[in-house]
C-alpha cells in the first residue's frame, strides 16, 4: 500500500520570530523543523508501514531548504522522497493542487497529515487535497490503523470521542497523542543521506497554478498587549474574566 | 453583495458564533444568507438583524459529521464570500468548499474591515498576517473575535433539499470523562502554590480546569511540601509551559516558579500579597485571598 | 514531544560547517537528552546512579563507538563522534564519561589491537550497548605516571594471572568487560578480562563529590585466571593505551564545550531575570563582563574543538594537538562553571540549576585524561624538545 504523508517545514516552535519591513524575516529563523503535528501522522504512517507492509511517500511543498526535513523522514524510515517546488504559490489552495497531483502521480492509498501547520496555522490542506481527490477525510485523529480494505480512527466527538471506520482513499489530519515519536538512529541516519529526493515543479505535475485573489499585504507583531492590570479584590473577578474573552481572548 | 453563512449550531439552536458571523458582514456593509445545515437553528437565524435570508439544506447526510458530505450539499447554495465559524468542523467545511469552488480560504481570522481586508494570527500569535481578500473565498472567524448581531428583522427561509454520500461512518461512540490535560499540552494552566494552604482545596483548582478545559499546575513548594505529582510541577526543576493563559493562584512568584511559566500568552494571578513578585509578570492580578477569589471566578467562567 | 528545546551558543555558526550527517547526529542527541536525560540527570546525581536506560538509548541511537569502522559499529566522523559528545556533556559529563569509556577505551583497543576473533566476539555486543566497557589503566600509586604501573601478568602456560589493582575505573562495576593493562615480563600489554573471570572483582568506589551520575570502581585482580586468547595481540607498550587516550581527550575537547555552554545558557537567562536594585542582573556591567568572557571563551573552544576534528578526520594530527584542545576547553568550561555559579548567586548553589553539578563534574574532567599540568608539560617537551616530567632530584 501507498502511504503519503504531508510534510511541512517550519521555523522551529521554540525559536523567536522576527519581523522587519512587514515581513516575518526567514533569514533569522535559527532552526527549521518538522511542523509538529505532522511528526504525528509521519509516526502514524511508519505504523500503519510496520503493521501492514506499503512504500510510505513523504511529500513536502516549499523551497530548497525543505529537502533537509525529507532526508530526516527518510532517517526514521520514510522510502520515497518528494519535494515540489514552492515556486508561483500564492494561497494554499495551490498547495492543495500540487499535493493531490503528486498523490494521484505516486497512486497513494492513504494520505496522513498534520491538522494544521505551526506557522500558517490555517489546517486547510488536509480536507482541501480531500476534496480534490474526492477523498473522505477525517481530521483531529492521534491513530489509525488499516483492517482489511478499511480504515478506522478516533476522532473526538462531542462528548469524548467516536471510533469511525472509512474506505477507499482517505485523507487523515492529526493531532497530538500519547503516540511517542521515534527517534532516528545512526544507521538510519546514514542511509537517509544516500536517499535520492525527487524534486519537481508545478510544470512536472501538468499544474498550471495562476493568480489568486488574496494578497498578504503584510506580518506584523502581535498588537502590544496593554499594560498589566491590577485589581484589588475578589469583587473585580467577573471584570478579569470578561477581558480574558473580550480583550485578550483567549477563553 | 451578501455573504454566505454557513450557521454553526447547538442542536436546535444556534451557536452564540453565528450571531458573530453575521455582526462580522454587517460590520463590513453586507446582508447575510444563513445556511442552515439540515434546518437547525432556521427560524432563529430569520429573526437577526441583516439577515436577508435563511436557507435550511436538508439531507440525511447530516445525520453525522462528514466534511465531504456536508461541504458537497452545502457548496449548491453557496455564493460570493463565505463566512464560516473557526471550529474544528467549519474549518473542515471551509477548506472542502473552497477546494470545491477553486477558491481561496482564510481561517481564523480575528477583523474584517472594508476592502475587504482581515487580520488572522499566525505562528501561534507571534505575528499577525493582513490579508486582502478581493474576490470570492471562504473565510472563517475565531470564536469570540467578533461583535454579535442583535436579535431583529424577519427573514424569509427556504427549503432546499441535498443529498450527498457519506463516506464514513460510526462505529462506537465512546463517552469518557474527558482526561484531564496534562501542563505540556494545555491551552489553559490553573496553578495553586503555598497561598491554597492545603493539598485539599486543590480540588477547587480541578473545578474550573474542567469548566474550561484546563490543566492543574503546582509550584515546587507544593510538589515537595504537600506530595502533589512531580509531573504538575510548573518551574525550573519542572515543566517549562507556553499556555495562552496561566493562572497563578497563591503562587508568589519566586524566580524559579517563574522561569517555567513567564512565556505564557497571557497570565492572570492571585495572591493576598499586593507586593508578591507574580504581580511583575501578571497581565491581570487580582489581589485576594483564594477563598474569596476562586468561587467568584468559577461562576464567572461558568456563565460564559 | 520537545517543549522547549535546547539552543546552544554558537557565536560563528561553527556548527554550519557540519555536514548533513553530522547535524542530523547532533539532532538526534541533542533532542534525546533534552528528553531523557534534562528531566531525569538531578535525581541520578542525587542518588549517585547511572541510569541504565541510558545505556540501552545510546545502543539503540547506535553511536557508541562512534569513529571506529565495521563489526556493528558506526563508522561516523571523529567529528561526529566530537558532536556526540558534547550533545551528551551538555547533559552531564558522566553520562559523557560513560560513552568515552565505551567508545575510545574499550571498543577502540579491541577494534584496533585485537584479533579478528576478538573484534567479531566483543564489538558488536559493545556497539549495540548490551556489554559495556571499562578501561583498567591507572592504579592507587601510578596515576599520571602509568609507565612504572606495578599490575603484572604472568604467562602460566594455558592462562595469564593477573595481579594488581586498577582505581578510578569508570563503569567498572557494571561493566561486562575490562581492558586491562598490566606488564607481562615487564612490557605493558593488554588484556580483556570478563566480569566472571575468577579472581576478578571491581567494588564500587563511593563518597564522590563529582560525576556523581557516574559509576566509578577499582578493580581487583588477585589470582585472576584469564584465557591466553584474551591478550590483546596487536600492541605493546604504552602506545597501546595512549592510543586509547587521544581518542578519549579528542571526545573530551568536545564534551567540555557542552558543558560550558549549558552554564553559559543557564547564567543568561538567570541574569535576564533576576531582579536585583529594580532592574535586572543582566543590566550590571559586572555580569555583563562575565557573560561577554563566557562567550569569548566558548567561541575559541568551538574553533580550536572543529578544527582538531578535521585534522583527526584527515589524518593530519599529532597527540600533542589533542593535548592543546583537551586542556584548554577543559580548563575554560570549569572557569566558565564557576563564574557561571557566580551569577547565580546563592540559587547557584542548588540543583535547581545544573551549575554545581557542571562544576563539581568539571574538576574530574580537568584531572583525569591527563591532568591540566600533564598537558601542559606534553606542549612544553614539544616546543622544547626537553621532558620536565621529571628529572634526577
Amino acid at each position: 500500500m501507498n502511504i503519503a504523508v504531508l510534510l511541512k517545514q517550519v521555523p522551529d516552535t521554540t525559536a523567536k520570530i522576527t519581523i522587519s519591513g512587514g515581513k516575518v524575516d526567514e533569514n533569522s529563523v535559527s532552526k527549521w523543523s518538522m511542523s509538529p503535528y505532522d511528526e504525528y501522522a509521519l509516526e502514524s504512517g511508519l505504523q500503519m508501514k510496520e503493521a501492514t507492509g506499503g512504500n510510505l511517500i513523504a511529500i513536502t511543498c516549499g523551497p530548497e531548504r525543505s529537502k533537509k526535513m525529507l532526508t530526516d523522514a527518510a532517517a526514521v524510515g520514510a522510502d520515497t522522497l518528494i519535494h515540489i517546488s514552492d515556486d508561483g504559490v500564492k494561497d494554499s489552495t495551490h498547495v492543495q493542487r500540487l499535493l493531490a497531483a503528486a498523490i494521484k502521480k505516486y497512486e497513494a492509498q492513504i494520505i496522513l497529515c498534520g491538522k494544521q501547520a505551526a506557522d500558517t496555522n490555517g489546517g486547510s490542506t488536509g480536507p482541501g487535497v480531500a476534496e480534490i481527490l474526492d477523498a473522505a477525510c477525517v481530521t483531529l485523529v492521534s491513530e489509525v490503523s488499516h483492517i482489511g480494505d478499511t480504515f478506522v480512527t478516533m476522532r473526538p466527538s462531542a462528548t469524548g470521542t467516536e471510533k469511525v471506520s472509512l474506505s477507499g482513499i482517505s485523507v487523515f489530519a492529526f493531532d497530538k497523542g500519547n503516540t511517542e515519536l521515534r527517534r532516528p538512529n545512526v544507521r538510519g541516519i546514514m542511509m537517509a543521506k544516500k536517499k535520492v529526493i525527487e524534486s519537481i515543479s508545478a510544470g512536472d505535475l501538468g499544474i498550471s497554478l495562476g493568480d489568486s485573489s488574496i494578497i498578504i499585504d503584510s506580518q506584523n507583531p502581535p498588537p502590544e498587549k496593554p499594560a498589566g492590570q491590577k485589581f484589588e479584590g475578589a469583587e473585580h473577578v467577573p471584570t478579569v474574566v470578561s477581558k480574558l474573552r473580550n480583550e485578550a481572548n483567549v477563553i | 453583495m451578501s455573504f454566505t453563512i454557513i450557521a454553526e449550531t447547538n442542536g436546535d439552536a444556534l451557536h452564540p458564533t453565528t450571531y458573530q458571523l453575521i455582526g462580522a458582514a454587517s460590520s463590513v456593509g453586507s446582508n447575510s444568507i444563513v445556511l442552515c445545515p439540515n434546518g437547525n437553528g432556521a427560524s432563529e437565524a430569520a429573526n437577526i438583524n441583516g439577515v436577508e435570508k435563511v436557507i435550511s439544506v436538508v439531507g440525511d447526510c447530516f445525520d453525522i459529521f462528514d466534511g465531504g458530505a456536508w461541504s458537497n450539499a452545502l457548496n449548491s447554495v453557496c455564493e460570493g464570500k463565505i463566512l464560516i465559524s473557526a471550529s474544528p468542523n467549519g474549518r473542515e467545511i471551509a477548506a472542502r468548499i473552497a477546494a470545491k469552488r477553486g477558491i481561496p480560504v482564510v481561517q481564523d481570522i480575528v477583523s474584517i474591515t472594508e476592502g475587504i481586508k482581515v487580520e488572522r494570527p499566525i505562528y501561534s500569535g507571534k505575528a499577525v498576517e493582513t490579508v486582502t481578500i478581493s474576490g470570492d473565498a471562504v473565510i472563517t472567524l475565531r470564536p469570540n473575535a467578533f461583535e454579535a448581531a442583535e436579535k431583529g428583522g424577519d427573514a424569509t427561509i427556504s427549503t432546499v433539499n441535498q443529498s450527498a454520500d457519506i463516506k464514513i461512518s460510526i462505529q462506537e461512540a465512546i463517552n469518557k470523562a474527558s482526561e484531564r490535560l496534562d501542563v505540556t499540552e494545555a491551552d489553559i494552566i490553573i496553578s495553586g502554590g503555598r497561598g491554597m494552604g492545603a493539598i485539599e482545596n486543590f480540588s477547587q483548582l480541578e473545578d474550573i480546569a474542567d469548566i474550561v478545559g484546563a490543566a492543574v499546575g503546582a509550584s515546587r513548594a507544593v510538589v515537595d511540601e504537600w506530595g502533589m505529582p512531580h509531573r504538575m510541577q510548573v518551574g525550573q526543576t519542572g515543566k517549562t509551559v507556553t499556555p495562552s493563559l496561566y493562572i497563578a493562584v497563591g503562587i508568589s512568584g519566586a524566580i524559579q516558579h517563574l522561569a517555567g511559566m513567564r512565556s505564557s500568552k497571557y497570565i492572570v494571578a492571585i495572591n493576598k500579597d499586593p507586593d508578591a513578585p507574580i504581580f511583575g509578570v501578571a497581565d491581570y492580578g487580582i489581589v485576594a485571598t483564594w477563598e474569596e477569589a476562586i468561587p467568584a471566578l468559577k461562576s464567572a467562567l461558568s456563565e460564559l | 514531544m520537545r517543549i522547549m528545546a535546547y539552543e546552544a551558543l554558537d557565536f560563528y555558526d561553527v556548527d554550519s560547517l557540519l555536514s548533513e550527517e553530522e547535524r542530523m547526529v547532533r539532532d538526534m542527541v541533542r533532542d534525546w537528552v533534552d528528553e531523557e536525560v534534562i528531566p531525569n540527570i538531578e535525581n541520578a546525581c542525587r542518588e549517585g546512579v547511572f541510569p541504565d536506560e541510558w545505556r540501552v538509548s545510546l545502543g539503540e541511537m547506535g553511536v557508541l563507538g562512534a569513529p571506529l569502522e565495521g563489526y556493528g559499529c558506526p563508522g561516523l566522523s571523529y567529528t561526529a563522534y566530537g558532536v556526540i559528545c558534547r550533545e551528551l556533556e551538555r547533559g552531564d559529563s558522566g553520562l559523557r564519561s560513560f560513552a568515552s569509556v565505551q567508545g575510545s577505551l574499550a571498543m577502540y583497543p579491541i577494534w584496533d589491537f585485537g584479533s579478528e576473533e576478538q573484534k567479531n566476539h566483543y564489538l558488536p555486543k559493545m556497539a549495540s550497548g548490551e556489554w559495556i566497557g571499562c578501561f583498567g589503566l591507572t592504579e592507587p600509586d601510578y596515576g599520571s605516571n602509568p609507565g612504572d604501573m606495578i599490575t603484572k601478568a604472568e604467562d602460566k602456560g594455558d592462562h595469564y594471572l593477573l595481579n594488581g589493582a586498577k582505581m578510578w575505573i569508570t563503569n567498572g562495576t557494571i561493566a561486562e568487560i575490562a581492558v586491562v593493562w598490566a606488564k607481562l615480563d615487564g612490557v605493558i600489554r593488554g588484556f580483556i578480562v570478563e566480569k566472571n573471570d575468577p579472581g576478578f572483582s571491581a567494588p564500587e568506589m563511593k563518597g564522590k563529590h563529582s560525576l556523581k551520575a557516574s559509576v566509578t570502581s577499582e578493580l581487583v585482580f588477585q589470582d585472576c585466571k584469564i584465557p591466553k586468547d584474551r591478550i590483546l595481540p596487536g600492541v605493546k607498550g604504552l602506545k597501546g593505551p595512549f592510543s586509547c587516550l587521544n581518542n578519549a581527550r579528542f571526545g573530551i575537547s568536545w564534551g567540555a564545550l557542552g558543558s560550558a555552554q549549558a552554564c553559559f545558557n543557564s547564567a543568561k537567562d538567570y541574569a535576564m531575570s533576576r531582579i536585583q536594585f529594580s532592574h535586572p542582573i543582566a543590566s550590571y556591567q559586572l555580569i555583563q563582563n562575565k557573560l561577554a568572557w563566557m562567550l569569548r571563551e566558548i567561541t575559541k573552544g568551538q574553533l580550536l574543538a572543529y578544527h582538531l576534528a578535521q585534522k583527526k578526520d584527515s589524518g593530519d594530527w599529532i597527540p600533542e594537538h589533542i593535548s592543546l584542545a583537551k586542556m584548554n576547553n577543559v580548563d575554560i568550561a570549569l572557569e566558565i562553571a564557576r563564574v557561571a555559579r557566580d551569577i547565580h548567586g546563592a540559587n547557584g548553589i542548588l540543583d535547581e540549576y545544573p551549575i554545581m553539578r557542571h562544576m563539581a563534574n568539571l574538576e574530574s574532567v580537568k584531572t583525569y585524561e591527563g591532568t591540566h599540568d600533564i598537558h601542559n608539560l606534553i606542549l612544553g617537551r614539544h616546543i622544547t624538545g626537553i621532558q620536565a616530567f621529571t628529572r634526577d632530584l
